[in-house]
């Protein structure tokens, strides 16, 4: 239940002039002035096209932003809501800024978020991320329809997607996720989402929600909700586009903490995990529309070079990880840049074998999520290399390989963590 | 009667009633003029002090009279001239007065002026209708009865031209160009006045006029004729009123009202609209938003307020998605929806649920205007949309559980409209007598509400300030006249409410409970707490001590 501590009086005086909502739109905010007006605005304009009767809060939790981001949705507006003839929302949308207590992070903010659609007894639950430049009205129905309708629990988004764009995802937690949990979710990082207020309440009780990071507490709650058994649903949105001013991690932080969240939530679920068979689907609602956007592409060469120089610099810790077998088809990889090859098979049996690594801690996990990180950049070039002019269909078909790898991969995995 | 305060009308509390359907005093199924007499008291003692009838004119009766076939005279089956001239006396004595129907826009085709004018072209009662030799002219001007007309053309087979019509084809539409037609109605109208009426309700005044390329609505020309009459009724009948039916948005009513020389009153439609999309969307936006829209009135207009009449509760004022909402919402049942609204009265449309019964009446009677009580409405009143057209809001009154609901001793089957008779809103489980036996009825509840609200010429006179408590399902105002000063406080939804509300320009009043005098904790400069039940509201008068 919620805990009534994160909630101000000032916030509660708030939450008790707007009651019971039917929809709660979440922005967790850090200093995002550049790009959140126009997340509120396309909040708003969602809310009346597509939900003019609902009761509906745009709830803002910010963590302390100093560019005037609260400012900014508090008074942002849409021009087309005040006349007759428009699309407006029959009732008033409500709009409630607070920054929240707790350590920073968007965990906080989500446990904030969720506190609220609790107290409100919300029935869907949507949650933005406010350094999207992309958000259109039609991701407000996308994401919560599916709950309002009592579809789905929990509303991942799904984006079109090309070979260099969020490798992160493809490579290693959309296949990882999809045969360890057996669901074919396809981000489990998920930016955005949509979720009932039975599935807020139930991650009030989680842990990572009092912590910090981003990254990791998305895969926490979607890990949760297909460990619990709460019903996944995908929506197809547009193109995810980040905007400018976004103070990005470094690859090494985020990677570190994306693995951390994986490794957690595969000790913790393992009874569930385990004895999961092939991926049974997650409906998909809505059709996945526009390209993806190509974005910058990586360097391929120099990941390829970090690939070659750090697997022969960390051969001694990878014989402690990895089996003989896979080892060896790593250090071959290495050794043969031109063309580099790291086939599926071989980067699924990689990835299940630093988790039986972390499992029986051979080293300090930390430690051992940090000596994956240039496999998958190895990895992630050999992909990037093949695909470089691969077609929107091939470079899916080849997402869906991979992930047909990691399933082939993980019963022998899941045997020998059973063992441990 | 007519003497006195030339503004009575700011100070009314309206009751609009039909006599056709009151009282029946002969047993012919019919109510009437004598009947309506018989039961002045019941009247006067519910509060109301100003009686508007429904058209008694002679008429074939396809528009329920509205279709006038004689200006100068009353149905027979409602009396005498003698009898009708003995109501306006007793209701009179009563301190009552009386507004009736003038239907100026246009008269029944039966009527006289309509026979001699299509009986030739060359007829000098030709020119008093609208003419046409092809249904071309005004294309394009809506028709406002969707659901049975097609054209606001009708071919006269007769004189072989096309005439002008905006409502039932059998009602052909004067012509307000010839002056021969303006003089002809302020003749009856003087007529009417002559013989004691207090105000004139108009029917569908903005269609008077009609000009190419126009929407024929609210025509320039249209207040020319409006300002004839109203000056001819105030040089010759001065403290006289004049009501006007423009079914439009507050913004286009207010031209009606002029310098405060066309009408004294009107309709506040959007108004009515509103509440019942509040109420039900718990959210007070939707009045707000209108409230703020209404333009200020001239110093000696007031707007006349209702929550049902003798129509349907018209949607034409709002958007798609909201007429959507008020159709799911209160017309489940598609027999229910007639052209672009509801045909029910409150009670039905409120599901019978008396709070929302209490709040609805209470917002009618707080909010700026003088309100309009239809009849039946007191006692929580059923309908039948299955009578066709507006007549299952028109049905018998119900006096008691006896034969025919007491309204007449006629044989059921003779009555003008059959009773209602189903178990939840039957005469036999919602009647005037049975209601007059106990103190918590909604009867007495009415009762109760009007004297309250006559006890103050804050509510009829006073201005409105609207507060902005955070919490939107409360609807908190004050209205204040001279030296009073009334906080009323509204909770729109059906769950307990807490609202903080920011009185501090009144710091110091003391609130007073006005309908039981409880004495609420004095104001100060932070916000004010209060709790209300669901639907509940309150009305304090402040007082400074």
């Amino acid at each position: 239940m919620a805990d009534e501590s994160l909630l101000s009086d000032d916030l509660l005086r708030q939450l008790m002039a707007t009651g019971h909502v039917d929809i709660l739109v979440g922005l967790p905010t850090l200093n995002n002035a550049a790009t959140v007006v126009d997340v509120v605005r396309s909040a708003q304009r969602g809310i009346a096209k597509y939900f003019p009767r609902a009761r509906a809060l745009i709830f803002n939790a910010d963590s302390g932003s100093d560019d005037g981001t609260p400012a900014l949705v508090r008074d942002a507006t849409t021009d087309d809501t005040g006349t007759v003839s428009a699309s407006r929302p029959l009732r008033t949308t409500n709009r409630i800024t607070t920054p929240y207590h707790g350590l920073p992070g968007k965990g906080s903010a989500m446990r904030m978020i969720f506190a609220v659609a609790d107290l409100l007894s919300a029935d869907a639950v949507v949650t933005l991320d406010p350094n999207v430049t992309s958000v259109t009205p039609d991701w407000i129905p996308a994401l919560a329809g599916p709950v309002r309708d009592g579809h789905a629990d929990l509303v991942a988004p799904r984006y079109p997607r090309t070979a260099a764009d969020g490798p992160l995802v493809t490579q290693l937690v959309r296949p990882l996720v999809r045969a360890a949990y057996g669901w074919t979710l396809s981000e489990p990082l998920m930016g955005e989402f949509g979720c009932s207020r039975a599935f807020a309440t139930h991650c009030l009780e989680l842990p990572a929600l009092g912590s910090g990071g981003s990254d990791g507490v998305d895969l926490w709650m979607a890990a949760e909700a297909l460990a619990k058994g709460f019903r996944p649903g995908q929506a197809a949105l547009g193109p995810r586009l980040l905007g400018p001013s976004q103070r990005r991690l470094a690859l090494p932080d985020v990677f570190q903490q994306v693995m951390d969240a994986v490794c957690a939530c595969l000790e913790l679920h393992d009874s569930y995990w385990l004895p999961r068979g092939a991926a049974a689907p997650v409906p998909c609602f809505g059709t996945l529309n526009g390209a993806a956007e190509p974005g910058a592409r990586p360097d391929v060469t120099a990941m390829a070079g970090a690939f070659a120089r750090d697997v022969a610099a960390l051969h001694p810790v990878l014989e402690t990880i990895l089996t003989e077998q896979t080892l060896a088809g790593v250090t071959a990889a290495a050794a043969t840049p031109a063309p580099l090859v790291y086939d599926d098979d071989l980067w699924a049996h990689t990835v299940f074998e630093f988790l039986l690594a972390y499992h029986r801690a051979v080293m300090t996990r930390e430690h051992v999520t940090q000596t994956l990180l240039p496999l998958y950049l190895g990895r992630t070039a050999a992909f990037l290399m093949q695909h470089a002019k691969s077609d929107p269909a091939t470079v899916d078909a080849a997402f869906e390989s991979l992930c047909l790898a990691f399933e082939r991969a993980k019963p022998s995995a899941a045997a020998l963590w059973k063992k441990t | 009667m007519t003497a006195g305060d030339p503004l009575w009308f700011k100070d009314a509390v309206i009751y609009q009633l039909h006599v056709k359907t009151f009282f029946d005093s002969d047993g012919d199924g019919v109510g009437d003029f004598r009947g309506l007499t018989s039961k002045l008291d019941y009247l006067e003692a519910l509060g109301v002090n100003t009686l508007w009838l429904l058209p008694t004119f002679p008429s074939p009766f396809r528009d329920d009279g509205y279709d006038i076939a004689d200006y100068y005279s009353i149905h027979p089956m409602y009396g005498t001239m003698e009898d009708f001239q003995a109501f306006l006396a007793a209701a009179h004595e009563r301190r009552l007065r009386v507004v009736t129907e003038l239907v100026l826009n246009h008269t029944s085709d039966k009527h006289p002026w309509f026979m001699e004018a299509r009986s030739a072209r060359d007829n000098p009662r030709r020119d008093w209708y609208v003419w046409s030799d092809t249904d071309d002219k005004y294309r394009g001007v809506r028709i406002i009865f969707l659901d049975t007309e097609t054209s606001n053309w009708a071919w006269d087979p007769v004189s072989k031209q096309y005439y002008w019509h905006r409502f039932f084809s059998h009602q052909p539409d004067l012509n307000y160009d010839n002056p021969a037609v303006r003089e002809e109605m302020w003749q009856v109208m003087k007529f009417w006045a002559e013989l004691g009426v207090d105000g004139f309700r108009i029917d569908a005044v903005p269609y008077l006029v009609e000009r190419e390329g126009t929407t024929c609505e609210g025509m320039p020309e249209t207040h020319e004729v409006i300002k004839f009459l109203r000056a001819r009724l105030d040089q010759c009948f001065p403290g006289r009123m004049l009501l006007a039916e423009a079914n439009q948005v507050p913004e286009l009513v207010r031209p009606y009202f002029g310098d405060g020389d066309e009408f004294h009153m009107a309709f506040h439609f959007p108004l009515m609209t509103r509440m019942f999309m509040a109420i039900r969307l718990e959210d007070r936006g939707p009045l707000t938003d209108i409230i703020r829209r209404t333009p200020t009135l001239p110093e000696n207009c007031q707007w006349a307020v209702f929550l049902r009449n003798h129509d349907e509760l018209t949607l034409e004022m709002v958007t798609p998605e909201e007429r959507e909402f008020m159709y799911d919402e209160y017309a489940r049942d598609p027999v229910a929806r007639l052209n672009l609204g509801i045909r029910r009265r409150l009670a039905p449309l409120l599901d019978g649920d008396r709070r929302r019964v209490e709040l609805m009446n209470g917002l009618l009677m707080s909010l700026p205007g003088s309100p309009i009580v239809y009849y039946g409405d007191e006692i929580g009143m059923g309908d039948n949309v299955y009578l066709g057209d507006r007549n299952g809001v028109r049905t018998p009154m119900q006096w008691s559980g006896g034969w025919n609901g007491g309204f007449s001793t006629a044989d059921p089957e003779r009555l003008a409209f059959a009773m209602i008779s189903n178990p939840v809103y039957g005469y036999q489980a919602v009647n005037v007598l049975a209601q007059e036996r106990s103190g918590h009825t909604l009867l007495n509840w009415m009762r109760r509400l009007i004297r309250v609200r006559q006890s103050t010429r804050v509510f009829s006179r006073g201005s409105l300030m609207l507060l902005d408590p955070p919490n939107q399902r409360v609807l908190a105002y004050v209205r204040a006249f001279e030296k009073e000063q009334v906080l009323v406080v509204n909770n729109l939804s059906g769950t307990v409410q807490a609202v903080e509300l920011d009185l501090s320009p009144l710091a110091g009043a003391i609130p007073v409970e006005m309908f039981g005098q409880s004495l609420f904790p004095r104001i100060g400069t932070q916000p004010y707490l209060l709790t209300l039940g669901p639907h509940a509201f309150y009305w304090f008068r402040l007082r400074r001590l």
